[in-house]
């Protein structure tokens, strides 16, 4: 027993204080707004006030209330879907926004049957669109009422914002993993690959970035299974990331280095923070796949299923690809190189430092693997001429690519110092490979470079190189017509660049070469004002006023390239239409008037690598469509088949961007 | 006489959440009992284990309706520990000051629950519109009024809102200033002590046969058995706090433990208040994006002293997103099962009720 | 004593007497040993001895891909702060494990919730096969990792299909069935190796 302290009876009847009080909480009948009253009224027993008597609590700032969602900023991600621990949000489709690069055309509904109000989805967003209001009250009488498409207003009336994602409360990895790059004292003076590459635990560590959304894949030319590889890297098996790779592009070891990544500009992460390294991320399952985990991937004999002969001009990216999926199919694939080595602009245009011989040779060997014969040093026109082709074979494609100079129109430009793009970068490779020695390339101790596209920067970072190899010390000038913000050479080459010391003078127009005593002595120069006129066509405007001349021995000029069709004889060029320097043909590069005869890649659409191999895929189901009917021998394994359906079935479609231009 | 069997709960005000005591008794007296969980939200172990690291958070401080804030700390140190990251200084701090609103929140739910057995109501209604006010300081911070999801794993949710200190400190020194009249009101009251002292003894054997944890062992072995004190997780062991005990542990000892308890921890969070700096208050549990969050191999155990006891997680990862099981270590398990099924019967029916209520039984944490 | 000191002193005890399979320390707070199933009864009464005299926690994990339960056990000294966790394998599909009920009298209702979640037996413990929360359970023990509550809830109760009322294609035809297939596609590209 426990003597415990007691008061009198009488002492708890203080709190008859609180009686006059106010308290604490709220009329049931406050609380309810307007738009939620229709409902409650048919409850005889709640009479509820007038709205101008009617104050509802407001509910603070943090709120976890129902959700908003900005249609403008939305991309249809849909990665709210994903963490959805109550599966509450479905994304539906609405054809009715507009189909852009980097988005879906669907958007998020929410189940409030289900869902918890977690704000994990806010959270989560990619593009911070979907909020929570901190509305919270909602009433119907029919329990199918409950599903709301989030509007930017909630039931159409502006509302105060609740729960926000901040920093803190943000779930996704914004920052990419980094880089390692050589530095640019080492890299400056030798053609060793800039870019280090990912070992297996950055790349692993990248990977776990991606929320799998997947609109990078439909702004991809080739529309590669891109979350799809990332996973496996994620998962640490590198051979599904492999297969999935090669189900859609068979350069990935280029691209892995060189392309354009549009997925990285459209990527979801990027619209509020770093993309995913999704190039990288290729070039690291490319790079640690040992090669007997590609002869598992295609391990049967693909040659002789298909009786019929296709041969392919030039074995660029376009005319690889098309070689390879054919070759896929079971076509017998002649490939006809007129250089040394395969590869054309990747052979012979990209600089060793972004893309060194070995990848090259990785795509290339397995690309020859399969079975495609890659017959090089002939030049189709002098070697074996069209005519041949046409009797030897039922159907020839064309990707013979902008391997010309396009000449400048400026007094002087004739000099034999003012030097074209294409006719200086082969000899860069060709002295990186040994086959040329350093005082065979002629290269001044200070050079000025036309041009702000890669290859531009291609030229004067080679050149960068070969003074420091030279003279030991670098002066290379780079002029173009757009602002630095509008280059059309991606970021990178600019930071680059910079680094290893080019100078730029952008947003200026070549008037006139400079020259004293039959020497060039640099390159005169107007402030361009704008590039493309109000129609949006090329017709650069120039203010004279602004005007300084820039110091250099050489002028390169890389402003595009241009097509060579010398090799098409007269009873083809005539049928063959020609419009600014491309070849006429449907969607799938057929040449309308000559049925056996396919085009793609630059000669046809242009204008990167990747949508070279896009066209090298199309043409080759086109030329399956063309000649399967006809071919009399078909055998068929089961294996086979899969792989003639994969190719076929993973034939990309347009990207927005590409539809748009069409 | 004649046996009959009585049920109390699920539907019973003096029954805390949905589970039932099957009571057979003769006369008034109880002579068999036992206690019926599962007639709550089941599966939560197993949900835990298909969902991920970052889904749980959803799940988690459901477990236990009127506590959250326990699951969601237990969940996040044992996933810290797995990982093995240090949490931020400030959100220790702000982690301890939920805690201690929480245990505030719920001990004066649980003296306000003492009302409605014993027909105070007046007590009831004062400490369920308190506890109202710690819901809306919780609104405030979390967003949510219970389920705060707002400890997270490398964390808090977000930082604290601007201004929020004034209005727990307001809370905090009114709740003081009426600390008399509650006591004045429940266990101080001539009335109400008859109903409740020397009933329902919980003797020091007792505890250790059952393992009962927390305000009944403390109330009953007369030492500072307290999780904070014993093993101090966050920073408790900044603060300066007492653990009150007592070796006579009857009805009303124990609830006068809990009034001393939510003293303590008014001061607990003046203290957290005081001391807790500015800086980041989170480090995310692993890389990437949430939806690919690994932790490492391990089994942990991480513990909680939450109102009713040892409150524990034993979390088991495979080094996969999701984990591979979370075992749900209820502080109420003991008294809730054994305890009713050997230590109710001898006492009277409308006991029991008190009984449930002085002995802490929640029953979604052991129909989990 | 300090707290480190604890971990080592319960290190050494349990390591000298004890064939233990694999010993974690987890934080000064926490330590765990892996032991053989019969070891598990002598161990819990030297701890018990020693002063661990509360069973805070007692429950199985199932590691399906090895055909085996673990069972757990967490005791805990309020003098000396340590959580011991015991763990041992017991065969799957015969899974029987002896009640700790002489030792730990508290973990009768343990032991018959992991009969219930597991179907583990615990010979020793009289109610261990008495059901708790599954009021007419039918199915398989459900904390075990075959076990499929999804499937069992679309058996148990009528599905009720959702229209969604939100769709809107502008007179267009719908692109999600295409791409839901590719998707599906995409993926068993993935797992074609694993085959």
């Amino acid at each position: 027993m426990k003597k415990y302290r007691t008061v009198s009876l009488f002492n708890p009847f203080r709190l008859w204080k609180y009686l006059f009080k106010k308290p604490v909480s709220h009329d049931m009948e406050d609380i309810f707004t307007k738009k939620n009253r229709e409902v409650l009224r048919k409850d005889t027993f709640l009479k509820l006030k007038p709205k101008r008597e009617s104050s509802p609590r407001t509910a603070p700032a943090n709120l976890r209330g129902f959700h908003t969602n900005d249609w403008d900023k939305c991309i249809g991600c849909g990665t709210c879907e994903d963490i959805c621990p109550t599966k509450a949000i479905e994304m539906v489709e609405r054809l009715d926004v507009p189909d852009k690069e980097g988005s879906f055309q669907v958007r998020p509904t929410i189940d409030y049957g289900r869902c918890c109000f977690c704000a994990l989805c806010v959270d989560t967003c990619t593009t911070d669109s979907l909020n929570m209001s901190n509305e919270y009250i909602y009433a119907s009488d029919d329990a199918d009422n409950f599903k709301f498409l989030p509007q930017s207003t909630f039931l159409g009336e502006e509302v105060d914002m609740g729960w926000q994602k901040d920093e803190v409360s943000n779930l996704l990895d914004k920052e990419r993993v980094k880089m390692d790059h050589v530095l640019p004292s080492d890299r400056k003076s030798s053609f060793v690959e800039v870019v280090k590459g990912y070992s297996k635990e950055y790349a692993m560590a990248e990977a776990a970035r991606c929320v799998e959304c997947g609109v990078c894949t439909s702004s991809c030319p080739v529309q590669m299974h891109i979350p799809a590889y990332i996973k496996s890297i994620w998962e640490n098996d590198v051979e599904a990331g492999l297969r999935q790779i090669y189900e859609t592009n068979p350069l990935p070891g280029v691209c892995g280095r060189v392309c354009t990544h549009n997925c990285e500009t459209s990527c979801s992460i990027a619209v509020n923070g770093e993309a995913i390294a999704i190039r990288w991320l290729k070039r690291y399952i490319i790079d640690s796949a040992p090669t007997d985990m590609y002869e598992k991937m295609i391990s049967q004999d693909v040659s002789e299923v298909i009786d019929a002969k296709v041969a392919v001009v030039g074995s660029g990216p376009a005319g690889l690809g098309a070689a390879y999926y054919l070759r896929l199919m079971g076509y017998n694939v002649d490939v006809y190189e007129e250089m040394a080595l395969a590869g054309g602009v990747m052979r012979y245009g990209i600089p060793a430092y972004r893309l060194p011989d070995t990848s090259i040779d990785k795509d290339i060997n397995f690309i020859k693997s399969i079975g495609v014969n890659i017959l090089t040093n002939k030049r189709v026109g002098k070697d074996i001429s069209m005519d041949q082709l046409e009797k030897d074979y039922d159907s020839v494609f064309l990707g013979t690519g902008f391997f010309k100079v396009r000449n400048l129109n400026i007094p002087g430009a004739d000099h034999k110092d003012v030097i074209g793009a294409m006719d200086f970068l082969p000899q860069v490779r060709d002295f990186e490979r040994g086959v040329l020695k350093l005082e065979d390339i002629d290269v001044a101790e200070s050079v000025v470079v036309i041009g702000g596209g890669d290859v531009a920067f291609d030229v004067a970072r080679s050149a960068t190189r070969l003074q420091m190899l030279k003279y030991g010390k670098t002066d290379v000038k780079l002029t173009s017509l757009e602002n630095e913000d509008a280059l059309p050479a991606s970021m990178d080459e600019l930071i680059e660049g910079g680094e290893e010391g080019i100078e730029f003078f952008c947003g200026n127009g070549p008037q006139e070469v400079m020259q004293k005593n039959g020497k060039v002595t640099g390159l005169r120069l107007w402030k361009c004002l704008c590039v493309f006129d109000t129609a949006g066509r090329f017709n650069p405007e120039f203010d004279d006023e602004c005007e300084q001349v820039i110091a250099g021995k050489q002028i390169y000029i890389a402003i595009g390239q241009a097509p060579d069709y010398d090799y098409l004889p007269e009873s083809l060029s005539s049928k063959v239409k020609i419009e600014r320097g491309k070849i006429k043909a449907d969607d799938n590069g057929q040449v309308s008037d000559v049925p056996w005869l396919f085009v793609g890649g630059d000669i046809l659409r242009g204008p990167d690598l990747i949508s070279g191999v896009a066209d090298g895929h199309r043409a080759a189901k086109a030329i399956d469509s063309y000649l399967y009917k006809q071919a009399k021998d078909k055998k068929s394994y089961k294996k086979v088949e899969e792989m003639r359906e994969a190719a076929i079935h993973n034939t990309p479609g347009f990207t927005p961007k590409q539809q748009a231009r069409k | 006489m004649r046996e009959l069997k009585l049920f109390l709960g699920p539907q019973h005000p003096g029954m805390h959440g949905n589970a039932s005591v099957h009571m057979f008794v003769e006369g008034d007296i109880i002579v068999r009992s036992y206690l019926l969980p599962g007639m709550l939200h089941r599966g939560f172990e197993k949900g835990m284990e298909r969902h991920s690291w970052v889904n749980n958070l959803a799940l988690i401080p459901r477990v236990c309706v009127v506590e959250p804030d326990i699951n969601e700390m237990a969940y996040a140190m044992g996933a810290e520990k797995l990982a093995g990251i240090e949490v931020p200084e400030r959100a220790h701090w702000i982690r301890m000051i939920i805690l201690e609103l929480a245990r505030i929140s719920i001990h004066m739910m649980a003296y306000g629950g003492l009302g409605s057995p014993t027909g105070n109501y007046t007590l009831m209604y004062h400490a369920h519109a308190d506890r109202n006010s710690i819901l809306d300081i919780f609104e405030q911070i979390s967003g949510h009024r219970i389920y705060h999801q707002y400890i997270v794993p490398g964390g808090v949710r977000k930082d604290l809102p601007v201004g929020i200190e004034k209005d727990i400190h307001a809370f905090l020194d009114d709740l003081e200033s009426r600390y008399t009249e509650y006591r004045d009101l429940g266990i101080e009251n001539p009335t109400l002590v008859k109903r409740i002292k020397d009933t329902i003894m919980l003797p020091e054997s007792v505890v250790w046969e059952l393992g009962v944890t927390g305000v009944g062992m403390r109330s009953a072995v007369n030492k500072e058995y307290d999780i904070r004190k014993v093993m101090p997780y966050a920073l408790y062991d900044q603060v300066e706090f007492e653990v009150p005990v007592s070796d006579y542990s009857d009805a009303r000892c124990r609830v006068d433990i809990k009034l001393k308890e939510v003293v303590q921890s008014i001061g607990i969070i003046r203290q957290c208040l005081a001391k807790m700096p500015e800086g980041p208050v989170r480090v995310p549990m692993a890389q990437g994006q949430s939806m690919r969050w690994t932790l490492p191999k391990g089994h942990v155990y991480s513990v909680v002293e939450s109102s009713r006891g040892e409150f524990g997680y034993y979390m088991v990862s495979n080094g996969g997103t999701h984990p591979y099981r979370i075992g749900v270590r209820g502080a109420s398990y003991p008294q809730g099962l054994l305890g009713i099924e050997k230590y109710l019967p001898g006492t009277r029916i409308d006991d029991a009720a008190l009984w449930v209520d002085t002995m802490g039984v929640c029953s979604p944490e052991i129909d989990r | 004593m300090n707290s480190t000191n604890n971990v080592d002193f319960l290190k050494s005890l349990v390591e000298e007497k004890y064939k233990v399979n694999k010993t974690e320390v987890i934080d000064q707070y926490q330590i765990s040993f892996e032991v053989e199933q019969v070891e598990v009864h002598r161990l819990l009464s030297e701890l018990k001895l020693e002063g661990w005299k509360q069973l805070s926690y007692l429950s199985a994990i199932d590691w399906i891909d090895e055909n085996e339960f673990e069972m757990v056990y967490i005791v805990f000294n309020w003098d000396r702060p340590v959580h011991v966790q015991i763990r041992t394998r017991i065969d799957r599909d015969k899974p029987v494990m002896n009640s700790i009920m002489p030792i730990f009298e508290g973990c009768k209702y343990y032991e018959r919730e992991a009969h219930e979640m597991f179907g583990i037996k615990f010979p020793g413990n009289p109610d261990h096969e008495k059901q708790l929360v599954l009021e007419e359970w039918d199915d398989m023990p459900p904390l075990r990792k075959d076990f499929d509550p999804q499937a069992y809830s679309d058996r148990k109760f009528p599905v009720r299909e959702y229209n969604n009322d939100f769709v809107e294609l502008n007179g267009k035809k719908s692109k999600q069935k295409d791409r839901l297939k590719r998707a599906e596609r995409i993926e068993q590209v993935g797992k074609r190796g694993n085959k």
